[in-house]
């Protein structure tokens, strides 16, 4: 599938919908002719389409940068509406229980703004999956359900989730929609965890300065090496 | 070529006897050794002046850098990496590779050098080492022996301040009594990795390391012992881990023998009309070209800018009439093989920081099957070890094992965290004729220098070792009852690119004749009496102990020996 015949359907299903013309058709519906030069019956027609960026142009923090007083200088980037959609997902990717909050409550729609906002390489190879994902949500929530994904149900995004979001069960034709979802994941658990509520919640009790020798684990965390130890026919400690 | 100014330093002019190039491992023993033998001693460091009690970054969480720390090629080893101004490239510096070559050149461009930020690990080079041709035909001995290294690594051990225990294992020397610091308790991934390695017949030892279990008081460089937190990679402001803008430098500077002068990278040797070396030429950060006069010029910028030096000095190099400068380029080996552990899947929680590094290590244990004819390579590589419950960043801390989202994906990250082990490989590469580096014919860096051009080929030796260690960690995870996460490659693939694990070594290799070699054992060059190679640039071979202690223990050995040449008027 190509990214050209992708946009066409995208741009055809955004439009039906505007229009209030589509509610439950299928692709072929709304899929304007192929040209000639792609053979007919190929693959299920992917929804995801690369966008066309132009690159960011702001400086990053060079090699001297002063590390006790870090500073982010470029730019962000992303418009509200990729912001929401960042937030939303945020809150489904990890949403608040017992332990800590939300994702979108901790902000990683900023986090991941910055990020994609970036001017280096890896940064930018996100940006492109990133944005190029976000597109691919409204589309997808558009071919489905006839809305936006920002205007759609938490239910009905979870059934956009679902179909790339598990290893074992990622629909045929969504490779690129699953790989934007395991970054996008991938980004938010580096964003959610690494801050204080994530730390406590994930039980990190380090950077505390201490006096003297180490001294080793916890009776209870060597409790329970020893048990692991026993059962795998090691010997215990 | 700019014109000639005489470097000058804020008050009384400074003559010195002796010009060191380069303020790390070597420079800074060399100029500790020296001072302390009241020689008047100049550093020229190539980076800025660089202070880590000011300077580094301890205690900083990720969430307050950009991008939550991540690498970047601003700072290829994330936010905090104590490197200024350096990494796989440097501004204004560029190096090149051949057709067909993949080399990697980490520099740094500050006071202290690579030492501000290096990994710390400090095995000893053991009798095998230092006589490798004798033991297995391949490459060449030094023109020295452990015997003659032993006081030295005991003293340098005592200096530096050492953490580690006495194992008697084959090949990997013990130190004399009381000069090891005491040993952090291993953390309960590292038992557990024992345990399992002890079962299949491997050691797995305390680790020695640079870090500092006691205080260790001096009038102008008091070092406080670890306080179990912060990344090493980040310099100790506290001068726990060893670095030499904490220890020797400051010594160096207490005894009112030793300035220095930062911002001056070395372009060449100035020689006599005798052929002597008479000082050196540098650039200042405005590109100004000045020159010092000094009786000794001792080369200390690392193993490839050493060489860089040499061959910018004069056509065809200068010390240079074996024709090995640049030549037995050599590198440790290195891949990394991963496993998720069920069985540390969920455990209790518990400050697992310690002193940053790896407590514990598992040493080469297969000399006797390899002196046997049972293994199919040559040398020895080791294992540094990973696994803990370390500070969340940029980087994944679930091993990839994280799936879906929502409420089971938070309980993923609770279950993973912790929960996966490494098994860092790193061995000794023998030197071979397809690495080397020379001056690039076309490109120039700032200054107007020809570049190094590098050249880089593994051979099979290092492919089959690689194998062997790859094959070894992954029964090792299957032990203890886990499933390897790194993708299984053939060893062609798995292996480091050249240069990669950051111990460049053996360009200038010191030999037991002039034909064979570039200096004698006191890292004094062959063909010029008054210069002196005091870097990593003088290995003859790199066993698979990190090398630093090593160039460190060197430095202090050629030292001594110029100090007494200089005391009989020789040089």
């Amino acid at each position: 599938m190509t990214a050209e015949i992708s946009r066409r359907v995208t741009l055809a299903w955004i439009a039906a919908a505007s229009s209030s013309a589509l509610a439950t058709a299928g692709c072929e519906s709304a899929t304007p002719p192929a040209p000639p030069s792609v053979p007919p019956a190929a693959a299920p027609i992917s929804l995801w389409q690369d966008l066309t960026l132009s690159p960011v142009q702001a400086p990053g923090y060079g090699h001297d940068p002063n590390l006790n007083k870090p500073v982010v200088p470029w730019p962000l980037t992303l418009d509200p509406q990729q912001r929401e959609k960042l937030r939303i997902a945020a809150d489904l990717m990890l949403p608040a229980d017992a332990h800590s909050p939300s994702g979108g409550t901790l902000h990683l729609d900023a986090f991941v703004d910055e990020w994609v906002s970036a001017p280096y390489p890896q940064q930018q190879a996100d940006r492109l999956l990133i944005l190029s994902g976000l597109q691919w949500l409204d589309a997808e929530s558009m071919h489905r359900f006839g809305l936006g994904f920002a205007q759609a149900s938490d239910a009905q995004r979870r059934a956009i989730f679902d179909s790339v979001a598990f290893r074992k069960n990622v629909q045929p034709g969504t490779g690129r929609a699953a790989q934007f979802f395991a970054r996008l994941r991938g980004l938010m658990l580096s964003g959610f965890y690494s801050l204080p509520e994530g730390i406590a919640d994930i039980g990190y009790m380090g950077n505390k300065p201490s006096l003297g020798l180490y001294p080793g684990p916890t009776e209870e965390a060597l409790a329970h090496l020893n048990a692991s130890l026993t059962k795998l026919g090691l010997k215990t400690v | 070529m700019p014109q000639h100014k005489a470097a000058r330093q804020r008050g009384a002019p400074f003559e010195p006897d002796v010009v060191i190039v380069g303020s790390g491992a070597g420079g800074g023993m060399a100029a500790y050794v020296l001072t302390r033998a009241g020689v008047k001693t100049l550093i020229l460091e190539a980076g800025r002046d660089y202070d880590p009690a000011t300077d580094s970054a301890m205690l900083k969480w990720n969430h307050e850098a950009p991008l939550r720390g991540a690498p970047t090629p601003d700072k290829d080893f994330g936010y905090y990496d104590a490197t200024v101004n350096g990494g796989w490239s440097v501004p204004g510096e560029p190096y090149t590779s051949a057709p067909g070559s993949t080399f990697r050149w980490w520099r740094s461009r500050m006071l202290g050098g690579r030492t501000n930020h290096w990994g710390r690990h400090v095995p000893r080079f053991g009798p095998y080492d230092f006589k490798p041709h004798t033991r297995d035909g391949l490459g060449m001995d030094w023109p020295l022996s452990y015997e003659d290294m032993a006081p030295y690594y005991d003293r340098t051990e005592r200096l530096v301040g050492v953490i580690g225990t006495n194992s008697g294992l084959e090949n990997h020397p013990d130190s004399s009594p009381g000069v090891l610091l005491p040993s952090p308790k291993p953390r309960a991934t590292e038992l557990m990795i024992k345990a399992a390695a002890n079962d299949l017949g491997i050691p797995c030892v305390p680790s020695r390391y640079a870090v500092l279990s006691r205080a260790l008081p001096h009038p102008h460089a008091p070092r406080e012992a670890c306080f179990n937190a912060s990344s090493c990679g980040r310099g100790c402001g506290i001068g726990a881990a060893f670095q030499t803008t904490t220890s020797l430098l400051p010594m160096a500077m207490g005894t009112g023998k030793l300035r220095i002068t930062t911002n001056a990278t070395v372009s060449r040797v100035v020689t006599d009309e005798r052929g002597r070396a008479k000082g050196v030429e540098y650039f200042d950060k405005d590109g100004a070209s000045h020159f010092v006069r000094a009786r000794v010029v001792v080369l200390a910028a690392s193993a490839c800018d050493t060489a860089k030096i040499l061959l910018n000095s004069r056509d065809g190099g200068l010390a240079n009439s074996s024709g090995e400068v640049g030549r037995n380029l050599l590198d440790t080996t290195g891949t990394n093989i991963t496993g998720h552990i069920p069985a540390l899947e969920n455990r209790p929680r518990y400050n697992e920081d310690g002193m940053d590094v790896a407590h514990v290590y598992i040493p080469f244990w297969l000399y006797k099957e390899q002196a046997a004819g049972k293994l199919d390579f040559p040398r020895g590589y080791h294992y540094e070890l990973g696994g803990r419950f370390g500070m969340p960043g940029a980087g994944l801390p679930f091993g990839g094992m994280e799936d879906g989202y929502g409420l089971s994906l938070k309980e993923d990250a609770r279950r993973y965290y912790g929960a996966q082990l490494s098994y860092t490989v790193r061995g000794e590469m023998i030197p071979n004729k397809d690495s080397f580096c020379e001056l690039d014919p076309e490109v120039k860096d700032k200054y107007g220098m020809a570049v190094l051009r590098f050249h880089w080929k593994w051979s099979s030796h290092e492919i089959r070792q690689i194998a062997h260690g790859i094959k070894s960690a992954r029964e090792m995870i299957h032990r203890l009852g886990g499933t390897v996460t790194t993708p299984e490659l053939p060893p062609e693939r798995a292996i480091s690119d050249g240069g990669f694990i950051i111990h460049e070594l053996g360009t200038t290799r010191m030999g037991d004749k002039p034909g064979n070699s570039v200096t004698d054992s006191f890292g004094k060059s062959w063909d010029i009496d008054n210069l002196v190679i005091a870097d990593g640039s003088v290995f003859t071979s790199n066993a698979h102990k990190n090398p630093t202690l090593t160039i460190l223990a060197l430095a202090w050995r050629s030292m001594d020996h110029l100090v007494g040449r200089m005391r009989k008027g020789e040089v």
